[in-house]
């Protein structure tokens, strides 16, 4: 019960940033405690370092006043510390056995793996938490929820003291979320010391005990949670207030003419979906991770093959083969994963945004670099994109900048966009910038831009959309308008048989 | 259990449908030419399945991992070389020459491993100037000569043979298939490698070290390399500055026609030793019918690309699969 | 802004530096043989069959492809071409239909990766295997005679006397592909590409088309290189160009051609060549053995990929 640990004076700087500089305080057992921060505060780089991951520069960790120094996470492992990141550490090809004692397989004389030992300790795991996992299933097949869980029983297995989560909930429903929540609790009631950092402030009122804000690398304070609200929480992290995020929005009340009809659509992953969406309107796009929300805007925008159904562009059937073909039809998409599907990281923030637009920003056969300035130099500015010039490379942006680079690249003065998917386009980005990024999708509506918003947090869904149709299992559920529409009414049309 | 069974039926029977075309290859040479299945062709096949085996195990074994080892024929061919001139320049006793030639196979799979995990070059990149480095050094030592042996007693492990049929060369081979077999489906070793294989960063967090696993197994495959190629020195009674090279190229190839996925992550020794059995049976078919030999340079090819398609068709089904199972 | 510059011209400049000090060690070893016009011109002659597969190298390379079959498939288009001539056909058909057939196995090689999803050294490995038997198969042991004046004087000929056809074509191919990739949509493309092919796709950029071109273009160079080489040597052999394809390889990733994809360039590519070919010029002047060449040309691919390593660790 009295494992303490203890960051003290770290600091870790790359190239040209200081990540962290002097970060001290102290977690004690059996206390859930969130780490809060906009993008960039350096909560990723502080978990990296408590997990051997990347070496601090200055200070060190410790466990129970002693110093630890970890050269590789092997290392922190053994200290008793695991981090369960946003990106899971599984094997999808081995089975929920091999993955729980990853690392650890117990094993004879000789090295020879000892099966029936193997299964009797995994089973014990699974039904000290209560969970239906078998554990010869293949991993890769599991939900992402109980790969989820997964993650924690090898954390439990290993015995940690120390449990971190990253972002825990990224990809996780709401449903999946209370389950998750129901072990970190027992993992409190354990004694152990969780660490978890999220930007959804509702969970971590719902189940922390105290707050460490960090800004820009530096500590702010630490906060009980019982004593503090979100108002005080956001000027912590933002150093300013930034007021209601979804009140002060300036809504479009006037659509225009039927922009998208898509009827019937049918593709490997989606049945009979269809739906309108008319100019200015913004249309959410809900349901549980998996329901098929994305396999939807892919096959509108040309990136999936479509089996048969029929989509129309201003009232004439458009038949897109491949992206280019949408794009030309004025169609935009800003994709779920910005690092995986939306940037070229190495690229600069100039090669980025006229990437879609290099047929307009040339001259015969060669590019003009002056145009293509002026285009990127627009979006920069429109956006208030942190950079000192359009030739850095994206990489070197932080994420909420990165996500506007997506958005200046559909909307510069050379496209022609008519209808904007975004898909998740607030995922991993901060609050000062979430509440910027509803802004302007707002404003697009109000330039008469049709917007299909996904979004995975119903609270964003329900206050941005003006409109929300629910998905689940590749189908349509339901669909509700704004005024109707509650987290609970979205939520059991997501999770309606 | 279920999906157990499921999945072990689905490996049977990849493995069967391996074994019934080789089957049917077979039975197509012989019904070309009766000989094809005399003792004395037999024998030469599995003669021949000795230097694509003693090295497609180090690769195999490396390919599950995630690495590959472009430079496991010149190492093959420096360790012929070496073993030659241990014995006859230096009079060395040949246990030791094997031994020595063993490690110094080793000691150049280190410096492939110093290369891919401490200056983190791409594996197929740096063992190709690997390769291209060891050539010229053979070539500066032998002058582009064979180096003949003339130790009888190193010559018997080329001719010793049980039932006139299972030479030692092919008897060592697949005592390295068996053993290799057993660390990579029984032991925690075994099991790492394939972690490591399938998904590096996880291993990585989950406290395994997998540049150290890939180091043991480019060790180990220029162990291995070496040895086979001091193998068919014994059997060629000479060390040669060129005949071991392009092996890397079967070894690889009968690896993947036995399921090990370039991927990483998966295949086993069984898919392997098929895989190369049907490798040559093949090729010593293409001979025993008298095409003339640079067919089967062409005939190689083909046939990598033929695993390979092969291999698509297995993940893509697998993935259907996998989809079929989510939804 | 300042920063990449800056770092791109000191690689740029270590580049410089280190042919700078070849050609000094090399004037001093070879007691001035090495800089005279004769040799200059020698070296220059040398590159342009390195030139062309560097060329179509390097541009893979940047797309995050890589094409291991250009030597062989170039060999064996060189065969071909001085096999038809010998059959009486008219050189312009000759040529055209060795180039088509190394744009052919450049179409194979992108079949294999792009529509049954190989991973692109081992495809192309199994496709240098094929074109290799292919060559042995077309031209047995025996070398063929390439007389045809046309073709020697494109291998041979010189302008005024003084300048090689072949040099111009050479610096020629060079800066077209640079300002191609440089300047022009294809050109950003393919560096969009090679940075990220998921993102590239969803901005409307076609990887498969991309991938396709490149490959056929490569496997279209690698035929000029392995005809050329066959007008040289008046006469086309099983050996032919086979060994260049790494002396290619390794020039592009001297210059800065990343292996990742998404970076490098034609004029980093260019010095990395004169590198490479005044290195093992001065090799052969002093009479150091080939085998050594041998070791060297292995040795300094591993040395160009430590420059590439150390240049990304600044990066980081």
């Amino acid at each position: 019960m009295d494992t303490y640990l203890e960051f003290r004076g770290i600091g870790k700087s790359f190239p040209g940033v200081q990540a962290l500089d002097d970060i001290s305080f102290t977690v004690s057992g059996g206390r859930v405690c969130a780490i809060l921060g906009e993008n960039g505060a350096g909560k990723s780089t502080l978990l990296k370092i408590l997990s051997g991951d990347i070496q601090p520069g200055a200070g060190g960790v410790y466990i129970n006043g002693a110093e630890q120094r970890f050269t590789s996470p092997y290392q922190a492992i053994r200290s008793g510390i695991s981090v369960i990141y946003q990106e899971r550490q599984l094997i999808p090809a081995m089975n929920v056995m091999e993955n729980i004692f990853l690392g650890d397989i117990p094993a004879g004389r000789a090295g020879f793996v000892d099966r029936a030992e193997l299964r009797g300790r995994t089973q014990e795991i699974i039904d000290s938490f209560g969970l239906p996992i078998h554990p010869l299933e293949l991993v890769g097949r599991l939900p992402v929820a109980y790969q989820q869980m997964v993650e924690i029983m090898k954390a439990y297995r290993r015995n940690s003291k120390i449990i971190a989560f990253d972002e825990p909930t990224a990809s996780l429903t709401d449903s999946e979320i209370s389950i998750l929540f129901e072990l970190i609790g027992k993992l409190r009631n354990d004694g152990k010391i969780v660490l978890y950092v999220s930007h959804r402030l509702s969970e971590i009122f719902q189940i922390t005990d105290e707050i460490v804000v960090l800004k820009d690398g530096r500590f702010v304070k630490t906060l009980e949670t019982r004593e503090t609200d979100e108002q005080e929480l956001i000027t912590a992290m933002v150093g300013r207030d930034i007021g209601d995020t979804y009140s002060g929005l300036k809504r479009n009340d006037r659509y225009g003419e039927t922009l998208l009809e898509v009827s019937h659509l049918e593709t490997a992953a989606v049945h009979d979906i269809s739906f309108e969406l008319k100019s200015g309107e913004i249309l959410g796009l809900s349901g549980l991770v998996g329901a098929g929300r994305t396999e939807v805007v892919r096959a509108i925008f040309g990136a999936d093959a479509i089996i048969s159904g029929e989509i129309k562009l201003e009232g004439k059937p458009v038949h897109f083969k491949k992206p280019g073909d949408a794009i030309a039809a004025g169609i935009a998409l800003c994709p779920e994963d910005r690092k995986e599907q939306g940037l070229v990281l190495l690229r600069s923030i100039r090669d980025n945004i006229t990437a879609p637009v290099l047929d307009k920003v040339r001259k015969g056969l060669f590019l003009d670099k002056k145009a293509e300035d002026e285009v990127a130099g627009d979006a920069i500015k429109k956006y208030s994109i942190k950079t000192p010039s359009s030739d850095k490379p994206v990489l070197e942006l932080s994420g909420g900048n990165q996500q506007k680079v997506i958005l200046g690249r559909w909307t510069s003065s050379k496209m022609v966009t008519k209808v904007l998917i975004l898909d998740e386009p607030t995922k991993g980005i901060d609050v000062g910038t979430k509440a910027e990024v509803y802004r302007i999708v707002c404003d697009f509506a109000r330039d008469g831009i049709g917007v299909i918003f996904i979004s995975s947090e119903l609270t964003e869904v329900i206050n941005v959309a003006d409109r929300i149709i629910v998905m689940r299992n590749g189908r349509i559920t339901g669909e509700v308008r704004r005024e109707e529409a509650s987290e609970e009414s979205v939520l059991a049309l997501a999770m309606s048989e | 259990m279920e999906n157990m069974s499921a999945a072990k039926r689905l490996l049977r029977s990849k493995l069967f449908s391996l074994a019934a075309v080789t089957a049917v290859v077979v039975l197509i040479f012989y019904l070309i030419r009766r000989s094809y299945l005399g003792v004395d062709n037999i024998r030469g096949i599995l003669n021949s399945m000795s230097l694509s085996g003693t090295i497609g195990v180090g690769m195999a074994c490396l390919l599950i991992g995630g690495g590959v080892d472009l430079a496991a024929g010149a190492e093959g061919c420096f360790g012929g070389v070496m073993v030659a001139l241990l014995i006859s320049k230096a009079g060395a006793p040949w246990p030791v020459a094997l031994v020595a030639v063993i490690l110094i196979g080793a000691a150049i799979g280190a410096f492939n491993a110093f290369l891919i995990n401490v200056l983190n070059f791409m594996g197929f990149i740096a063992t190709i100037g690997v390769s291209s480095m060891l050539q010229g050094i053979i070539n500066i030592i032998t002058k582009a000569r064979n180096i003949s042996i003339s130790d009888r007693g190193f010559w018997s492990i080329g001719t010793v043979a049980v039932a006139n049929l299972f030479t030692l060369p092919f008897m060592i081979m697949a005592a390295l298939v068996v053993v290799y077999g057993i660390i990579l489906s029984r032991t925690r070793f075994g099991r790492t490698v394939y972690m490591c294989g399938g998904n590096r960063r996880a291993a990585r967090l989950s406290g395994l070290n997998p540049k150290k696993i890939s180091t043991i197994l480019y060790i180990n495959c220029g162990a291995l390399a070496s040895l086979g190629g001091a193998i068919l020195a014994a059997r060629m009674h000479s060390g040669s500055p060129k005949a071991v090279l392009g092996s890397e190229l079967d070894a690889i190839t009968a690896a993947v026609l036995g399921g090990v996925s370039f991927m990483g992550g998966a295949g086993n020794m069984g898919g392997c030793f098929i895989g190369l059995l049907l490798l040559c049976s093949f090729n010593n078919g293409l001979i025993s019918v008298k095409l003339a030999s640079y067919w089967t340079i062409v005939a190689q090819g083909v046939l990598l690309i033929a695993a390979l398609i092969a291999d698509y068709f297995n993940v893509r089904a697998r993935a259907r699969e996998l989809k079929a199972a989510g939804a | 802004m300042k920063e990449g510059s800056k770092f791109l011209k000191s690689k740029m400049f270590a580049l410089l530096v280190l042919l700078l000090l070849i050609v000094v060690f090399f004037t001093i070893a070879s007691k001035g043989t090495f800089f005279s016009l004769v040799n200059a011109r020698n070296i220059l002659n040398a590159i342009v069959i390195v030139a062309l597969l560097t060329v179509g190298a390097g541009a893979l390379m940047i797309s995050g492809q890589i094409d291991l079959s250009t030597g062989a498939s170039g060999t064996m288009c060189g065969i071909l071409m001085a096999i038809l001539l010998v059959n009486g056909w008219p050189w312009p058909v000759a040529v055209v239909v060795a180039l088509a057939a190394g744009g052919f196995v450049g179409a194979i090689n992108a079949l294999l990766i792009n529509e049954l999803h190989f991973q692109g050294f081992i495809a192309t490995m199994a496709m240098a295997s094929v074109t290799q038997g292919l060559s042995y198969a077309l031209g047995g042991a025996a070398s063929i005679p390439v007389d045809n004046k046309v073709v020697v004087y494109m291998g041979t000929g010189r302008i005024a006397d003084v300048v090689p056809v072949s040099i111009i074509a050479a610096l020629l191919i060079f800066f077209v592909y640079g300002i191609m990739l440089n300047k022009t949509k294809f050109g950003r493309s393919i560096y969009l590409v090679g940075g990220n092919p998921a993102a590239a796709s969803l901005v409307g950029i076609d990887p498969k088309r991309i991938s396709y071109i490149l490959f056929i273009n490569s496997g279209v160079l690698g035929s000029l290189a392995g005809c050329l080489f066959a007008a040289r040597l008046k006469s086309a052999t099983t050996t032919g160009i086979v060994s260049s394809q790494f002396a290619g390889m390794t020039a592009a990733i001297l210059g800065g051609v990343s292996f990742g994809g998404g970076s490098g360039g034609m004029f980093g590519a260019f010095v990395g060549l004169l590198i490479l070919n005044s290195f093992s010029n001065g090799m052969t002047l002093i009479k150091i053995s080939p085998y050594w060449q041998t070791f060297a040309s292995g040795a300094l691919l591993l040395f160009a990929l430590a420059l590439d390593f150390s240049g990304a660790k600044k990066k980081n």
